[in-house]
């Protein structure tokens, strides 16, 4: 019998083996069970919107049923659903965000939030013309809180992060009709516009699942980034640790798992409270040890470099280690798998938010009014739970990956400032990136982005594509589950420059970084926005002129369709490596793959093998570089 | 025009020229014509250093024409591009080497041309120990006279070891600027391949303090780098030879600051266009830190002054 291989990880592949013998089910098996899937789903063929329907479109021209009964068309039903996947992927972004936002409104100087970047509030205080002379540091808070809180559902005007891209960007998104108002707005739409009976026009959906997709990357998204930074600090650059091999034998295990900081920045200040610490000692432990897992261990790891215990593929085997106390999770990408699963070992499955109850799981509601409270009684429980470990059952792999994580634009910007020569340029500037890719000594950049998919094998992907593009002085900056299988194969070490083209290698030595720049979560892909817009101005082009290029090689969610959604109408190239349902559509595909291009200056790529995509990707760099004349002007800071 | 474009049209324009001076002087003088540099005991140095070869006649020269073709690759990378420069130096060695086949003295004062390894060998000493800081290499053309004596005087009054090559040298003369290798500035040429015989300072270094052995490129760039402390100041507009040779330069760890207006790369290719600001930026790329010896004298005080004269309207 053939053996299938899971994943490139070792890790993953010892404890999906060790499931597999146990008779232990995971999300392979589950896939295995499911058979092909079906093919009208695949190519994105059946609608369900109304009780009319079920409706599904022979894939054959001719041949089979060519309309819904309603009369929609395979390009209308195929529009609908994809718009729907956008708005659900801004809805998730856009949600985390209005919660940061909350957070922020709630802040005090005396409460468990706090404000721990003044500078940064200031200058989104500024940039959103907020008066801050003879104020309280938290009265402007409050008033900048409000703002974004308003960008969810102000009846006029469009969002306000808009501003901060570049002339060019705004003027296509003027002339397109775009600019994106409220998000709440466009998501409401959305759901309003495919409804049954409503619009029919394949292009026009397509269209405002652009628009949407703006709501998220500059609205949702950007809302939470910013909104982070300024309670929970800017990351800077720290090291840490990546893998199952995280987890310690003798301490308790916790894991928190979802997206939202606001519940995980407790649970690290939770975890160091001496009298849980003490705790720990009484039930026989030698501490607490957290770990993250998914967008919630990217957001701790960059800001206090909490350990990476894996990404999405990998949250059933961690309780397959038997030594994990609790998994703590809020919102998004939580296997409800876990709650059956963590009945077969001592791990207690706690849920948090009332946004994502699971059946089976523990709830215990984490409030944000007393939230160090809420996160200590949660951390209790985990550290009580450590009794209940069965020792037989343990088994925790060995390996992990060293990682330098924490590139946020401002700690970029100050990594920079280690080449500037202080006779020319002031610091403080992307301008060195700027010139080294105008120079050519790097040729372009690459956002990997994304989830895992059991379609493909688990970080196969990521690793490959990105081992390619550094090899070919590409720099990569990653977020999300990529950023986690970089993490877990060595490339966020310094050491991976060893893996790099001279130019890139030269770079990184100069500017002492990896070649492979971890910028944080999936709302932190806002960071990679801001970051192209100032690289776009200090080369006085558009985004879309940039030789930059975005990929999602495992992509799964509708987060990430709304990602690639809105990576794509800011101007910038991105190849997909798992077929979105759009395929029964010549009309859509051909929206998204070529004409996309006339419209925002960029389009979506299909290709499910990475050197391929790498390939192609580099290519796109030098056309645009070509494009660009690169480089006969000097850039201006 | 693209940078690494440039550098490849010089690296061409390089070995045509190389390979016509050559096939000329073999027409003049047989292929049998003895090769070498005087005073040295490493024939060609780069092209030792680089392969481990010495040159003896003409003949050994065509070799290194191959030499110079396998290391140009046109390919849009940092990597190839600074082979490229390599390239560059080593077909200006073959250029150099011809015209010393040709002419018993090419170089007639002030050039220097090619420095004997006895002198290299004397400037070991205080390189090591930081009595000179650094080499500086000015090439080109400054604006004017007074601008080129301010940068080189700059430099001397540092106790920099200054190599000029190209109009600058007269511009130097013009400006009264003090010559002679005790006072530390060395006109080596006019011609752009005359740079050569600083990288070949440079690299005998490598060979004779390194003791790194000849053929092991990739260390006596490390040596270079990391041991010989010096730069590039390019004035004037820069052909494609230059920033060819500028690419040299930086494959063996020397940073290039022009007053040209060139696709920067930070450290390593800077354009600095305030003359005042020269030298500072290029001790600043270069990592050079001066050991200031705090001496309550108002004048530029430092070891390359010896012997100077004051003049009157001083
Ligand atoms: S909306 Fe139209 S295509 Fe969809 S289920 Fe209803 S009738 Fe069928
Ligand atoms: S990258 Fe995808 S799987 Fe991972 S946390 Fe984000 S949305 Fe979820």
């Amino acid at each position: 019998m053939e053996e299938k291989i899971y994943s490139i990880d070792p890790v993953t592949e010892e404890l999906a083996r060790k499931a597999e013998k146990e008779g232990i089910e995971t999300l392979w098996d589950r896939k295995k069970v499911m058979k092909t899937p079906c093919g009208f789903g695949e190519q994105g063929l059946c609608c369900r919107i109304c009780a009319m329907g079920p409706c599904r479109i022979s894939p054959t021209e001719g041949k089979g049923a060519q309309k819904g009964i309603c009369g929609a068309t395979a390009d209308v039903i195929i529009a609908r659903n994809l718009a729907r996947m956008i708005a659900a992927g801004t809805a998730t972004h856009s949600d985390h965000g209005r919660d940061i936002a909350h957070v922020l409104h709630m802040a005090k100087r005396d409460g468990n939030y706090k404000i721990t970047d003044e500078k940064k509030l200031l200058n989104l205080a500024k940039e959103w013309e907020v008066e801050i002379e003879n104020r309280d540091i938290y009265d402007i808070a409050h008033e900048v809180a409000e703002i974004a809180l308003n960008e969810f559902g102000k009846p006029f005007g469009t969002l306000r992060f808009l501003e901060r891209a570049p002339e060019q960007r705004k003027s296509v998104w003027e002339k397109n009709d775009i600019r994106t108002g409220a998000i709440d707005k466009e998501i409401a739409t959305i759901m309003h516009s495919t409804h049954i009976g409503c619009c029919a026009d394949a292009k026009d959906l397509v269209h405002k699942g652009m628009r949407a997709s703006l709501a998220d990357g500059w609205g949702g998204s950007m809302i939470g980034t910013e909104f982070s930074d300024i309670l929970f600090g800017v990351p800077v650059p720290r090291e840490t640790e990546a893998n199952l091999g995280v987890l310690e034998e003798d301490q308790v295990n916790i894991i928190v798992h979802g997206h939202e900081p606001s519940l995980s920045e407790m649970m690290v200040l939770a975890a160091e409270d001496p009298e849980l610490l003490q705790l720990a000692k009484e039930v026989g432990a030698k501490g607490i040890n957290l770990s993250g897992m998914c967008c919630t261990a990217n957001e701790v790891t960059m800001r206090h470099g909490v350990k990476i215990a894996g990404n999405l593929n990998q949250q059933e085997l961690a309780v397959l280690t038997g030594a994990v106390e609790a998994i703590i999770v809020d919102v998004q990408c939580i296997f409800p798998a876990l709650a059956p699963l963590t009945k077969c070992y001592h791990t207690k499955f706690i849920t948090t938010s009332p946004k994502a109850k699971i059946t089976g799981a523990t709830h215990m509601e984490f409030e944000e009014e007393k939230a160090l409270q809420s996160a200590k009684e949660i951390v209790r429980e985990a550290v009580l739970n450590f009794k209940n470990r069965d020792t037989k059952k343990v088994f925790i792999p060995k390996t992990k990956s060293h990682a330098v994580v924490g590139y946020s634009v401002e700690a970029i910007k100050s990594q920079l400032d280690r080449v500037v020569n202080s006779q020319l340029d002031e610091g403080g500037t992307l301008k060195p990136l700027a010139d080294c890719i105008a120079s050519g000594v790097i040729r372009g950049a690459a956002g990997v982005v994304g989830c895992n998919n059991p379609k493909v094998k688990h970080d196969y992907g990521h690793v490959e594509l990105m081992k390619e593009l550094i090899k070919n002085d590409v720099i990569v900056v990653t977020t999300g589950c990529a950023a986690q299988a970089a993490a877990k194969a060595g490339l966020m070490s310094k050491e991976a420059r060893k893996l790099a083209g001279k130019g890139l290698a030269k770079v990184c030595e100069l500017v002492d970084i990896p070649p492979v720049l971890h910028m944080g979560s999936c709302v932190d892909i806002s960071r990679i926005l801001v970051l192209v817009s100032e690289l776009a101005k200090l080369l006085k082009v558009d985004i879309s002129d940039l030789p930059v290029v975005g990929a999602a090689p495992e992509w799964m969610s509708e987060k990430a369709i709304a990602i690639g959604t809105y990576v794509v109408t800011s101007g910038i190239d991105t190849w997909l490596g798992v077929v979105p349902p759009v395929t029964g559509s010549d009309i859509i595909v051909d929206i998204l793959t070529n004409k996309a291009e006339d419209i925002v200056g960029a389009k979506f790529h299909v290709e499910p093998d990475p050197h391929k995509a790498a390939q192609q990707m580099i290519e796109r760099i030098e056309e645009k570089r070509e494009a660009l004349g690169l480089a006969t002007e000097a850039v201006e800071a | 025009m693209n940078l690494f474009n440039t550098i490849y049209t010089g690296s061409n324009q390089a070995l045509a020229a190389a390979e016509g001076l050559l096939k000329k002087a073999i027409e003049e003088k047989g292929i049998d014509h003895k090769v070498a540099f005087p005073e040295t005991a490493y024939s060609l140095p780069i092209i030792y250093a680089a392969t481990g070869q010495k040159m003896n006649t003409l003949q050994d020269l065509e070799g290194a024409i191959g030499v110079v073709k396998s290391l140009i690759d046109e390919q849009p990378r940092l990597e190839p591009a600074l082979n490229a420069g390599l390239a560059t130096a080593v077909s200006a060695e073959i250029i150099e080497a011809v015209k010393y086949a040709l002419n018993e003295t090419p170089y007639e004062a002030p050039c220097a041309g090619h420095i004997s390894d006895a002198i290299i060998r004397s400037l070991g000493v205080p390189l090591v120990t930081g009595d000179i800081p650094g080499v500086a290499v000015v090439l080109g053309e400054c604006p004017d006279s007074e601008t080129a004596a301010k940068v080189i005087k700059d430099y001397q009054s540092k106790g920099l070891l200054t190599f000029l090559v190209g109009k600058v040298i007269d511009q130097a003369i013009e400006a009264n600027v003090k010559m002679g290798l005790e006072l530390r500035v060395i006109p080596l040429g006019y011609d752009v391949t005359s740079v050569i015989h600083v990288v070949s300072v440079a690299i005998r270094a490598s060979l004779i303090f390194g003791g790194i052995e000849p053929g092991k490129l990739a260390e006596h760039m490390e040596y270079t780098k990391n041991r010989v402390p010096a730069f590039v100041n390019a004035f004037g507009p820069l052909s494609e030879l230059v920033v060819s040779a500028g690419a040299g330069a930086i494959a063996l760890g020397f940073p290039v600051i022009t007053d040209q207006v060139v696709p920067e790369v930070p450290t390593l290719l800077l354009t600095q266009k305030d003359y005042d600001k020269v030298p500072a930026t290029s001790l600043e790329a270069r990592g050079i830190k001066i050991k200031i010896t705090e001496i309550a004298i108002p004048v530029g005080f430092a070891a390359a002054f010896e012997g100077e004269r004051v003049r009157k309207d001083d």
